[in-house]
């Protein structure tokens, strides 16, 4: 094994992001939703600039296949914004999708072949009905072994966190806090899918169940109304509905450019310093349950190639498909040590006035989680806070110069980590 | 370890994971280092050897984490949610994902001893019967 520290051939920038509103959105199709993204991208480039001059694009999509029917999907979204004849290529790596594109644009830049890069990530998954979506999530499991045996993901990520109660005393009341926080933030971005806290959720209820001279239920607080099994069914114990990541369709867009012309575009560009991308086994070839090594892997590469450490960041938005998700996410960066991310999240301390803010978007929990377009969704936050224009949800008295995103395909087969400077 | 009986012929859900009449799961074992894989593999995951051979697992093995689905899933072997999911560990180290029968869901737990059930599950359009495998709690085992 080669053990070398890597570095990028020439440095890269991000010099615009967007994204659409991440939803339900009948009657789009997910190239429409991809041309919503550019718009917002294109309006974020301070300078502005001539579309005709990026020369590639990287499109992040898991199954455009089987959720609209549709094969060979980049060059039908170059040409749906113009792009064509610009090479354009699909990048598939189930929901860590558009992270891979956006490693794949860093690569082409990295290595002098262009100098200009659009990485988009699209998914338009309400078109099928749920059982229909779950199965085409669960093909990007091991088809051939995990399937028969009943897993899907919300029972592998269930087996992930039975194994962290077991080990750690994790408690479900931790899930529900990561649920909680996640929501909290997700109220405040515009763009989320559920764009209300877990209070304002029960609280309609509460109102919806009066108006309807129904009996109102009598809950205490959000734990209260979390742990009513009515109100939070039990999907794969001990993840309940609202441990889950919705279904959702959605599109992001990331404008990169080689480190030497990016001030052309802005003034005010986001480099990157560090990336990493690792593979792993099927979860039942691991020997530890609680924790994902190609997180652990990807994480290491991206740190020894930017020259800093798990403390130094300030803040990321980590893959939480599920809460416990986020908790092993945050452990395997090296935030927490293990088994102490469930204490951080009760601290508070991953609260957006906290000491390590994770997810201010709302993270995939309530910002959505449209599979292909989750990874390069996460950029856009990181994009605004560090610019400082994450407006009611932006993190206050820190100025943020270096941050971090962490996205996972399935339960960890893949996982890819970028690290971002604002100098 | 149990085999239900039946009269038409039976074929597994799947090829390769099981032998209906031993009523054995097929797993591999490296010849280099010793290591036991569940389902078949090609390449030693502990060594990178090739060629590993095919054996027989032991039919008895320890939860080693679970979950309880309340949901069936299309194309799933359970059609009646509540059902528990497990990793199931084997002596020989290697893990199966495995749906778990016969059993009260409350009464899962990390280290329960369960047993391996090959059974029946459908019949396809030619009258065969399709067997399925699944683990169940052992009687008096530790739990």
């Amino acid at each position: 094994m080669i053990k070398k520290a890597r570095k990028l051939g020439r440095g890269v920038a991000i010099v615009g992001a967007g994204m659409s509103k991440f939803g339900t959105f009948r009657g789009m199709s997910g190239r429409d939703l991809v041309v919503e993204a550019f718009k917002e991208m294109r309006a974020s480039v301070d300078k502005g600039f001539d579309p005709n001059d990026i020369e590639a694009l990287y499109v992040g999509n898991l199954s455009s296949d089987l959720f609209e029917g549709q094969a060979h999907t980049a060059p039908i979204i170059a040409d749906w914004l113009g792009m064509i004849p610009k090479p354009a290529t699909r990048i598939e790596d189930a929901c860590a999708s558009s992270g891979v594109a956006l490693r794949e644009g860093i690569i082409a830049i990295a290595s002098g072949l262009y100098d200009i890069v659009l990485v988009a990530g699209v998914e338009k998954m309400t078109d099928l009905p749920t059982e229909r979506v779950t199965d085409t999530l669960a093909a990007a499991a091991d088809a051939i072994y995990e399937l028969p045996a009943g897993f899907t993901f919300p029972g592998l990520y269930a087996a992930i966190a039975t194994a962290h109660m077991k080990k750690y005393g994790t408690k479900i009341e931790h899930f529900m806090k990561v649920a909680i926080k996640n929501h909290d933030n997700g109220a405040l971005n515009p763009k989320a899918q559920f764009n209300s806290s877990i209070r304002d959720i029960m609280a309609s209820r509460m109102k919806k169940a009066e108006e309807r001279g129904q009996p109102v239920p009598a809950w205490r607080d959000e734990m209260d109304f979390l742990n009513d099994p009515q109100a939070n069914p039990i999907i794969a114990w001990p993840m309940r509905l609202f441990d889950c990541s919705p279904i959702t369709d959605g599109a992001a867009c990331i404008l990169l450019a080689a480190e030497e012309i990016a001030k052309n575009f802005t003034d005010n560009p986001i480099y990157i310093i560090g990336a990493g991308q690792a593979s792993d086994v099927a979860l039942h070839q691991r020997e530890d349950l609680t924790s994902i090594t190609a997180a652990k892997v990807a994480a290491q590469q991206a740190y020894e190639m930017a020259g800093v450490k798990p403390q130094d960041i300030q803040i990321a938005e980590v893959h939480d498909c599920f809460t416990i998700a986020e908790i092993v996410a945050t452990e395997d960066l090296g935030f927490f040590n293990p088994g102490e991310a469930p204490k951080a999240v009760e601290d508070g301390i991953m609260a957006r006035d906290g000491a390590k803010p994770i997810n201010t978007s709302g993270g995939l929990k309530s910002k959505g989680h449209p599979v292909g377009a989750s990874g390069a969704g996460q950029v856009v936050e990181i994009w605004s806070q560090m610019r400082g224009e994450a407006g009611a949800r932006q993190v206050r008295g820190k100025d943020i110069t270096l941050a971090l995103t962490h996205n996972v395909g399935a339960t960890g087969g893949t996982c890819v980590v970028h690290i971002y400077e604002r100098r | 370890m149990t085999i239900e009986k039946t009269e038409k012929k039976r074929i597994p859900l799947k090829e390769g994971l099981f032998d209906i009449e031993k009523g054995r799961l097929t797993g591999s074992k490296c010849p280099q280092c010793g290591q036991y894989f569940f389902p078949k593999r090609h390449v030693c995951l502990n060594c990178f050897h090739r060629d590993l051979e095919d054996v027989d697992l032991s039919t008895r093995g320890k939860i080693d984490t679970y979950t309880i689905s309340r949901m069936v899933l299309p194309g799933s072997v359970m059609k009646e949610a509540p059902y528990g999911i497990a990793l199931v560990l084997l002596p020989e180290g290697a893990i199966v994902q495995t749906v778990l029968t016969d059993c009260d869901v409350e009464s899962i737990s990390i280290g329960m001893e369960v047993e391996l059930v090959i059974r029946k599950v459908e019949e396809d359009e030619e009258g065969n019967e399709v067997m399925a495998y699944f683990f169940r709690p052992v009687k008096g085992g530790s739990s």
